[in-house]
């Protein structure tokens, strides 16, 4: 088959498994319009942003830098979103006789389909616009513009390729289950950047850095806009030549990985039958555990924070997020030792849901609870589970807050308001998990309820933390009360800390003592619900 | 029907049947999946429960294992009832239902080992019937290893060594032997055959009419919902050369298209 033949073909292939994901369902195809126009507000906003910046002095800073975090994102996106993009997975086109020349240039010109590649073009596009003055940049514009996005496409495939192996793996999975939190997390740390670069003194913070990136390509090409109009002619040419070779690079690389995958024997089996064993690794963990369905519950549901991805990135991202909002709060002066309590209600949300987070295997406990005593039980292993984790952190956020604000002799009272706060959630969490279960996908990072199922988790969270909020209502009202007679610094600040400790332990009984004989009637209808992820 | 073990009959005890199921229904929306069926299963059998994909067969063994609450009916299990006594049908039943995940991240040991201990089964003894259930069924080389890894013949192995853990009177298994290799099927089938040989019951359910042939004492011909034949082997059979030829017309699907329209596929012309 030709090389023409062949990518006409790979186009109209991607262009239908585009119509037929839309066709899927209406949530699907609205969730494209929506994105569709977001990013094409977002390219257009860029767009109008990049042509505004030309003429300003550190525009070929801003502009190389903006190029070289396009190509990264272009690197890693294939990392996270392995799914995506089904003519990206070559293992699909082993049984078809096809040569690896012909098969790049195709999957490349078929990769060029799609909003990424249309926002890529968008931004390199604006960037040439925003650098090239005279007739010679905007000839090198020509070549620049094509050769960028070339370069990023060319390296999103040739990363996919290359970890092909680990990206249809378990372990690939579970990093792609993970990637939400390096998002979030990248996103702060972004964040942080644009803040230092406002102290730093604006853009021109930004030269020494761009003065290396201009020549790392795909960047170069954009750098070769800039040295065309500056007049450096063999600069530009330079820059141009060093993207162009790394075009040629990444599609050989691309080109030997094809051809290694389409010929090499799957070894997905024989990657599972060399994982490593976990022989006697909790063995420590098992002694120190109660006898019983308290002991066995407890162990699986740490476990299960430590094995399972989902799980694992939920606890990671409470933890960090509790922790995060009451110490920069506290760092920027504006904060309180109140915010703590940030801390014990969001590791208290962990509680909500906890059929949901069992998935289909529910039925396994489902099959032996057969009194509201069993339901009871198991409840109170998995409250005791969270609270071998959330109870020294509580005391941990407590205490931070209040060394970095200097507040420490509001320790004892932020630390029972937090104790009741956790407690109330711990039962609101209980209850509504008998109530209100749900299921969770697990095979995506971002879906966290399963279609459909939408109403019913947030009416659980919403609603429970309304009724957490209620239910402390008396703890709160001492702690004003006290500090309202008193002023601050009283002598009896402190019994809000008792008060808080009792009452927390008590609400978290009752709630575990009505959720109980819900769960034991509800068994059939829990599994149901949290079955459909 | 009385809700104890054991009846008296005319001065002779006999045993209550493993499965006792009256006008069980269960819709989803429009569709009805499982149309008032009735069913008697004996106790000591190896009972099979055949039919073609979407008969109902899931949802049946779901509602009678207790996993699914049925619109209308009653079902016992040994002389118990599943929804007013769950407590001692609970402990007589073992279920490897289909469809369904297992706890994945737990090892295939510590599976069995969970499995067990919230059964109440004391920790030392079900670690000594996990060490032999794995060795039966040769998981002992992967014990350590994470469910998720598992192949589909491991999964329903680990999922049938959960179920037979505490030694249930009777068990359930939804299509056990629904893509797994010929080895794993031939341990499956011996560990059943040893199980149903002490008097206990296996109740499966299956499409593959070979296999339910030679493994089943008794039969339950299931389509759209309903119970079309029930009883020994042989008396399902009745004339017909096989249990597939009975199956095909109990359920009414024979004689469809004969292969005219495909003259072209084969050796010769091109």
């Amino acid at each position: 088959m030709s090389t023409a033949t062949l990518t006409s073909v790979f186009v109209r292939l991607k262009l239908s498994l585009l119509r037929n994901g839309l066709r899927q369902s209406s949530g699907r195809r609205t969730a494209f319009v929506v994105s569709m126009v977001f990013v094409l507000l977002l390219a257009a906003v860029q767009l109008l942003g990049l042509i505004m910046l030309r003429g300003n002095e550190h525009a070929m800073s801003l502009v190389v830098l903006l190029t070289g975090l396009l190509a990264l994102g272009w690197a890693v996106l294939p990392l996270f979103f392995p799914s995506g993009d089904e003519t990206l997975d070559p293992t699909r086109l082993v049984m078809l006789p096809l040569r690896p020349g012909p098969l790049v240039a195709a999957l490349l010109v078929a990769s060029l389909m799609g909003i990424g590649p249309l926002f890529t073009l968008c931004m390199v596009v604006g960037s040439a616009f925003a650098l090239s003055h005279g007739v010679v940049a905007a000839l090198v514009s020509l070549v620049a513009v094509p050769l960028a996005l070339l370069v990023c496409l060319a390296l999103a495939r040739t990363v996919a390729a290359a970890n092909i192996r680990l990206l249809t793996s378990r372990k690939g999975r579970d990093l792609a289950v993970l990637s939400g939190l390096l998002i979030a997390v990248g996103i702060q740390f972004v964040n942080f950047g644009v803040q230092r670069l406002g102290d730093a003194g604006g853009l021109a913070a930004l030269d020494p850095a761009a003065a290396i990136v201009r020549w790392v390509p795909p960047a170069s090409a954009i750098g070769a806009v800039d040295s065309a109009s500056d007049g450096a002619y063999g600069q530009a040419l330079a820059q141009l030549a060093l993207s162009a070779v790394a075009l040629v690079l990444l599609l050989r690389t691309w080109r030997h990985s094809l051809t290694k995958l389409m010929t090499a024997p799957d070894g997905s089996t024989l990657a599972a039958a060399s994982e490593p064993t976990r022989k006697g690794t909790t063995s420590g963990l098992h002694r120190l555990l109660p006898e019983g369905r308290t002991g066995t519950v407890m162990q699986r549901s740490l476990k299960y924070i430590w094995r399972d991805p989902k799980t694992k990135g939920a606890w990671v991202s409470s933890l960090a997020i509790g922790l995060i909002v009451p110490i920069f709060n506290a760092l920027q002066g504006t904060g309180s030792i109140y915010f703590a309590c940030f801390a014990a209600w969001m590791l208290g949300i962990m509680m909500y849901n906890q059929f949901g987070q069992d998935t289909s295997a529910f039925w396994m406990v489902a099959l032996t609870i057969s009194s509201t005593r069993d339901a009871y039980e198991e409840l109170r292993a998995r409250t005791l589970a969270l609270l071998v984790i959330t109870l020294p952190y509580t005391v941990l956020v407590v205490v931070v807050t209040a060394a970095a604000l200097g507040e420490w002799h509001d320790l004892p009272e932020a630390l029972g308001l937090s104790f009741a706060l956790l407690g109330a959630m711990l039962a609101t969490g209980a209850v509504a998990s008998a109530r209100f279960p749900y299921s969770i996908p697990q095979d995506s990072a971002y879906k966290n309820v399963a279609p459909g199922q939408g109403g019913l988790a947030w009416l659980s969270i919403f609603g429970g933390v309304v009724m957490a909020a209620l239910l402390c209502a008396p703890v709160i009202v001492l702690t004003i009360m006290l500090n309202a007679s008193a002023g601050s610094g009283s002598e009896t600040q402190w019994t809000v800390l008792p008060v808080g400790v009792v009452y927390g332990a008590l609400i978290t009984w009752a709630g575990m003592r009505v959720a109980a004989p819900q769960t034991a009637r509800r068994l059939p209808e829990i599994l149901t619900a949290v079955s459909k992820g | 029907m009385p809700d104890q073990a054991v009846e008296e009959t005319g001065g002779v005890r006999t045993a209550p049947p493993a499965v006792h199921v009256e006008g069980l229904w269960k819709r989803f929306g429009e569709q009805i999946a499982v149309a008032g069926i009735d069913l008697t299963l004996p106790a000591g059998s190896f009972i099979g429960l055949v039919g073609p994909n979407g008969a109902g067969k899931t949802t049946t063994l779901s509602m009678v294992t207790g996993l699914l609450r049925p619109d209308q009916g009653r079902v016992q299990v040994a002389g118990h009832d599943v929804w007013r006594d769950p407590v001692e049908v609970k402990s007589r039943i073992g279920v490897l239902p289909e469809g369904l995940r297992l706890f994945e991240r737990l090892s295939g040991r510590e599976l069995l080992a969970y499995n067990g201990r919230l059964r109440g089964l004391p920790g030392d003894e079900v670690d000594k019937r996990a060490g032999q259930l794995l060795d039966v069924l040769d998981l002992a080389g992967a014990q350590h290893k994470l469910v998720v890894d598992y192949s589909t013949g491991m999964r329903k192995k680990i999922g049938l060594a959960a179920a037979l853990l505490h030694n249930p009177e009777v068990l359930f298994l939804d299509e056990p032997f629904e893509g797994v290799d010929p080895v794993s099927a031939q341990t499956i089938r011996g560990v059943l055959e040893r199980y149903t040989a002490s008097g206990a019951t296996v109740v499966f359910s299956s499409h593959v009419m070979e296999l339910v042939e030679s493994l089943c004492d008794w039969v339950a011909v299931m389509a759209a919902g309903t119970i079309r034949a029930q009883g020994p082997l042989a008396e399902v059979r009745g004339d017909a050369p096989s249990l597939q030829a009975a199956f095909l017309e109990l359920v009414g699907a024979q004689g469809r298209d004969n292969g005219e329209s495909l003259d072209w596929l084969g050796g010769g012309a091109r």
